[in-house]
């Protein structure tokens, strides 16, 4: 049996080489960087344990050349919610080579203690894909504790969390103990201290380049036209994409069932319920809609989506569905510029990520990597929800509407013959007959004029999913088509006119009630405010 | 010490090397006995540490300390130094294969205490690592049977490995397939791909199925091994419950065309009436004239395990 050999792909041996390469020279940082997205090719087709040698060994190639910024949400990712011991290790050894050690760098690394402290196992950092067998160089609490004494007073905040391990009878933290009294020395500090307490202002504050919470304003945001794109809800409805997520703001949020980190997908679920609740306590919850799209349609079949949805609290109606993409991952991915890779359909690796879109199902907001918080992705989806509404959803001007009528009356009524002449004399007599509108450009005018209402009227009733006032519009248009081939037919051109009007009428009225609902009249704006 | 005492310990020692001939557990039990009387204040505790003292002692029977091993597992993570005694016995190729294999049972037991073995852990799983490529086979297997479920990189790249290259093989093919199947993320569906193509022998290919059960992307091929009458019928059976997790709506076509197939076997129409009477669309079967007159056909004249299945069948469909 041989390899399985991807066309261009180098080995994993031939990819620790070039990390080496690249790590010796600090020009090439953000080709290391680059290597570390999940979407990254060098993932594609491999296996989750081969992605996480690749990953630490790019880590600690960063750690070797030092971390900037721009780094430290891959560093961070680990340690926020990394289970491996390996990658863990070797994003704490990565995090002591930043050069601007902050009280903010504290709470991922005592998370990353409580997270891998059943699972220290050796590691061996000496070459590409070693393991440790028999003994180790290191494991990852010793990289951690490492880390807590390079914060040293900056870690200040976790010192009871920290004297609690040490009081601990047995355990990883009783074996460590002198790599834990050194932590715990180093952030107490001494006489002598060198490092500077943490400032109240220096707290919390995470770099502004980590990427998290990104936001974009309404005219730069991505995404990509894929309103046609099927996808199956957890009750097995089909919808579009753009049936689904346009005409409201949306908070999207990315999961498969088969992901075996519980502080990924499991946990994202469970806080998007939450989501759920935070928007129904402010009042929004059918005007901000929710969604939770598996990575791994193949195998996430519409019970199985509803199993796991139900066992993590969601709720799932018309407005918040979990749904699938069979066949339109790949423009999903790039719609929404996701952060995963697979082997054969199988994620391989994956960041933590949510959105927020817009009412044109645009990418508004998005919460990469780090563990999001609740009531701040909430915040951003109520914020997108008070921006103006765009333009296929705007309710139309009283002044289109009436154009739309005032067409379709003028083509009705306009005079074909010398007949039609003699009878609107009659009507009008001889002295109202200056007011005759009678030119020989007008017609051709206003059936323009009745077909960019038509389709004026067609856009609007896609944007507000209500398509009966075009409906009613377009017979009426063609009953006065019709009512053109001759005398006989000229009845016709009644029924057509009150069509279009009811038609036009109709439309504004359901494009009124949609502005309504999506936040354009007054009744939610007071609810938002409330708590 | 006395001649007469001498001569009466002596003779203690002969009578209980004796009695640990005739009966291990009961000599290990005594012998673990008198050093817990010795040693330790609470009775569990002691037992144990007593166990474990007899267990990695080189002095005692293999017998003896087969016996102990079973005692000791909640000693093992008291001190570091007892986890060491263990860890030694197991690496040791010295030790008789049978102390090993029974020390790491007692090492597994105590594993599963997961707060009590937390500081143990790492030192386990790398002496695992280490046994791993033990010439023993069996040991060798069992260890790379808990380092799967750990789903260890370390124990994925061997297998894995062993598969790509026979002479490098740890464990035969079908159970390293077998044990890469405990992790879905493990990267053995080309390779379990591959053994179904050309399997070196069938229990090879009725693991590589079972594995790529798992792999969305092989419905189709399940489809056609349940269809196939010259398959063995325990991997059609495996491909119909594979079809059952990938595509249901599948295995509801495929066993339909089984049952209407009077050629087809006994078990495969057994497990395609199952597949019907459990997961089955009720209003489309309600209404499936054809097939519930065949299902009246086969309750009449199939062996037991179809009558059966078939009368389950026709109650749940026909009013």
């Amino acid at each position: 049996m041989r390899e399985l050999a991807i066309p261009g792909r180098p080995s994993e041996e031939e990819l620790g080489e070039r990390v080496d390469a690249l790590a010796g020279d600090p020009e090439s940082r953000r080709e290391l960087r680059d290597l570390l997205r999940e979407e990254h090719p060098i993932y594609e087709g491999r296996g989750a344990a081969a992605v996480v040698r690749m990953r630490g060994w790019i880590l600690l190639a960063l750690g070797r050349i030092g971390l900037e910024d721009a780094d430290l949400p891959f560093v961070l990712e680990e340690l926020d919610a990394g289970t491996d011991a390996y990658l863990v290790a070797a994003a704490a050894r990565a995090l002591r080579a930043y050069p601007r050690p902050g009280p903010v760098l504290a709470p991922f690394v005592m998370r990353a203690l409580a997270n891998i402290r059943y699972r220290d196992e050796p590691v061996c950092f000496g070459g590409y894909g070693e393991y440790a067998v028999g003994g180790g160089d290191t494991t990852p609490v010793l990289e951690l504790l490492a880390a807590l004494a390079w914060l040293g007073p900056h870690a200040r905040e976790s010192l009871p969390e920290l004297e609690s391990l040490r009081a601990e009878r047995g355990g990883t933290f009783r074996k460590r103990a002198a790599e834990l009294e050194r932590a715990l020395t180093a952030i107490r500090g001494d006489a002598n201290e060198r490092a500077p307490a943490p400032s109240v202002d220096a707290c919390c504050v995470l770099p502004g380049s980590l990427g998290y919470g990104s936001r974009w304003g309404s005219r730069s945001r991505r995404g990509e036209p894929i309103g046609a794109l099927r996808l199956e809800d957890q009750a097995g409805e089909w919808a579009t994409f753009g049936e689904l997520f346009r005409g409201h703001p949306s908070i999207v949020a990315f999961f498969y069932t088969r992901c075996d980190n519980p502080l990924k997908c499991s946990l994202t679920v469970s806080k998007l319920g939450r989501v759920q609740k935070l928007l129904e306590s402010r009042g929004v919850d059918e005007l901000i809609h929710t969604a939770a799209i598996t990575y791994d349609p193949a195998f996430d079949l519409a019970e199985r989506m509803r199993g796991y949805g139900q066992n993590r609290g969601l709720r799932m109606d018309a407005a918040h569905r979990v749904l699938r993409a069979p066949e339109g991952m790949g423009a999903l991915s790039r719609h929404f510029a996701l952060g995963v890779n697979f082997v054969g359909s199988l994620v391989n690796r994956h960041r933590i990520e949510i959105f927020v879109l817009d009412r044109e199902g645009r990418v508004a907001a998005a919460f990469e990597r780090i563990h999001w918080d609740e009531r701040e992705v909430v915040a951003r989806a109520v914020e997108v929800l008070e921006e103006s509404e765009p333009s296929p959803a705007t309710p139309p001007k009283p002044g289109s509407q009436l154009l739309a009528s005032l067409a379709a009356l003028g083509i009705a009524f306009f005079p074909k013959c010398p007949i039609c002449w003699a009878a609107y004399l009659g009507a009008f007599g001889i002295a109202g007959l200056s007011q005759v509108p009678y030119s020989p450009w007008l017609l051709p005018l206003l059936a323009a004029a009745m077909v960019a209402s038509l389709a004026a009227m067609w856009f609007r009733g896609r944007a507000t999913r209500r398509m009966g006032g075009f409906y009613l519009a377009a017979l009426g248009a063609v009953a006065i088509a019709v009512s053109r081939i001759g005398p006989a037919w000229q009845e016709v051109a009644l029924w057509g006119a009150a069509s279009t009007l009811a038609g036009s009428l109709w439309s504004a009225v359901s494009v009124g009630k949609a502005g309504l609902r999506n936040g354009r009249g007054s009744p939610w704006r007071a609810r938002l405010s409330s708590p | 010490m006395t001649s007469k005492r001498k001569a009466a310990k002596k003779g203690t020692k002969r009578t209980s090397k004796k009695a640990a001939k005739k009966s291990p557990k009961k000599a290990a039990k005594k012998a673990v006995t008198r050093t817990a009387a010795k040693s330790g204040k609470r009775p569990q505790r002691r037992t144990a540490r007593a166990a474990l003292a007899v267990a990695t002692s080189p002095r005692k029977s293999a017998a003896q300390r087969v016996a102990a091993m079973a005692e000791a597992p909640l000693a093992v993570c008291e001190a570091d130094e007892n986890l060491q005694k263990m860890l030694d016995v197991l690496r040791n190729a010295d030790e008789p294969i049978k102390v090993r294999l029974a020390a790491l049972q007692s090492l597994q037991a105590a594993s599963f205490s997961v707060i009590a073995f937390e500081a143990c852990r790492g030192d386990y799983i790398a002496a695992l690592r280490q046994v791993a490529t033990d010439p023993d086979p069996e040991l060798r297997q069992r260890v790379l049977g808990l380092l799967a479920r750990e789903k260890d990189g370390f124990a994925q790249r061997k297998l894995l490995e062993g598969l790509r290259k026979p002479e490098k093989a740890l464990v035969p093919p079908e159970k390293a397939l077998q044990l890469l199947s405990y992790d879905i993320h493990a990267d053995a569906y080309a390779a379990a791909r591959e053994i179904v193509g050309e399997p070196p022998n069938p229990a090879a290919k009725q693991e590589a199925l079972r594995l790529l059960a798992a792999d969305a992307t092989a419905a189709p091929m399940f489809e056609k091994v349940l269809l196939d009458k010259g398959e063995l019928r325990e991997n059609r059976q495996i491909a119909a419950a594979a079809l059952q997790a990938l595509r249901p709506e599948k295995l509801q076509e495929r066993a339909r065309e089984i049952l209407l197939d009077a050629g087809e076997y006994p078990e495969i129409q057994a497990t395609s009436l199952t597949a019907l009477t459990q997961f089955g669309d009720e209003s489309a079967l309600e209404q499936d004239q054809p097939l519930i007159e065949r299902v009246g056909r086969l309750k009449g004249e199939g062996g037991t395990k179809v009558k059966q299945s078939a009368r389950q069948f026709l109650n749940r469909y026909v009013r």
